[in-house]
């Protein structure tokens, strides 16, 4: 489905705000596929995800008339379904915690970035990663989601979360930080 | 003597520099001369090579998951069906 340029996207939203039920469906067209990787991302797989995607277009539908339009309609779409994800996910048993950075020292550790592929199946390493966005804390867990796994700008990302760009970025680092720990750990066993 | 310290100081504030911008040189947000500067450091430096590569291992993975699983099958219709379904 061809992307809608701004002007047109906030033509649909207008008509939604105004009541126009065919104009919001055609939103629901345009994001439903994406809104659903976020949140499944976010609860990981076999997850709510589909239930949750549901449920934030419902809760925006109702709220359509309280969007200002000073942000893109897909990034207050997103802060939805992300909140009721968190909201789910607060009543699940916890799954793990903020990987400390400090658990990982580097550097003293050999270099293998001249190294050649890893041995290990590439879905091997792909697990791996997987467990790590899993079990970083879900204020961690978002930023990288946004920016580095839907491509997000960091004003978009910032956005959708509600914070300062200095704020986002902070997370941000701490997350791939963490990320990049567990890999370099994977890696340096697989030497 | 003052040589080697001079340099090592040097190679520590280079290194304090190059630390602090990663994040940056992967967002895209550094200057042509700022990201020469950070990979002429990565170039001697063991472990901010290592946390460069690693990095960029980490980010290309990252946006890989962005491709898996697909969403299921007539998922947009189905939100339509329950927004129809509440009147």
């Amino acid at each position: 489905m061809p992307r809608l340029s701004t002007q047109e996207e906030g033509a649909l939203v207008e008509r939604a705000q105004a009541g126009d039920r065919l104009a919001f469906e055609e939103l629901v067209r345009r994001h439903a596929d994406r809104l659903y990787a976020v949140v499944l991302r976010f609860l990981g797989e076999g997850s709510e995800a589909e239930d949750v995607t549901q449920e934030a277009f419902l809760r925006a539908w109702r709220g359509i008339g309280g969007f200002k339009g000073r942000s893109q309609f897909y990034t207050w779409l997103y802060r939805i379904g992300l909140n009721e994800a968190k909201r789910r996910s607060a009543r699940r048993p916890p799954s793990g915690k903020l990987t400390s950075l400090d658990e990982h020292p580097h550097a003293d550790a050999p270099d293998w970035s001249e190294a050649p592929e890893p041995r290990a199946a590439e879905g091997e390493l792909r697990e791996v990663l997987q467990r790590a966005v899993r079990s970083l804390d879900p204020d961690y867990r978002e930023p990288l989601i946004l920016r580095d796994v839907e491509g997000l700008t960091t004003r978009e990302a910032a956005e959708v979360m509600g914070l300062g760009e200095a704020a986002f970025k902070s997370r941000l680092h701490r997350a791939r930080l963490a990320v990049r720990a567990a890999i370099d750990e994977y890696l340096e066993e697989e030497r | 003597m003052i040589g080697r310290w001079l340099q090592k100081r040097r190679f520590m504030r280079e290194h304090r520099w190059t630390s602090a911008r990663m994040d940056a040189y992967f967002d895209g947000e550094l200057s042509s001369r700022e990201r020469h500067r950070l990979e002429a450091h990565a170039g001697i430096c063991p472990e901010c090579k290592r946390m460069l590569a690693t990095l960029r291992k980490t980010l290309e993975e990252l946006r890989g998951l962005s491709r898996d699983p697909s969403p299921p099958a007539g998922l947009a219709d189905s939100v339509i069906e329950r927004l129809r379904g509440q009147g």
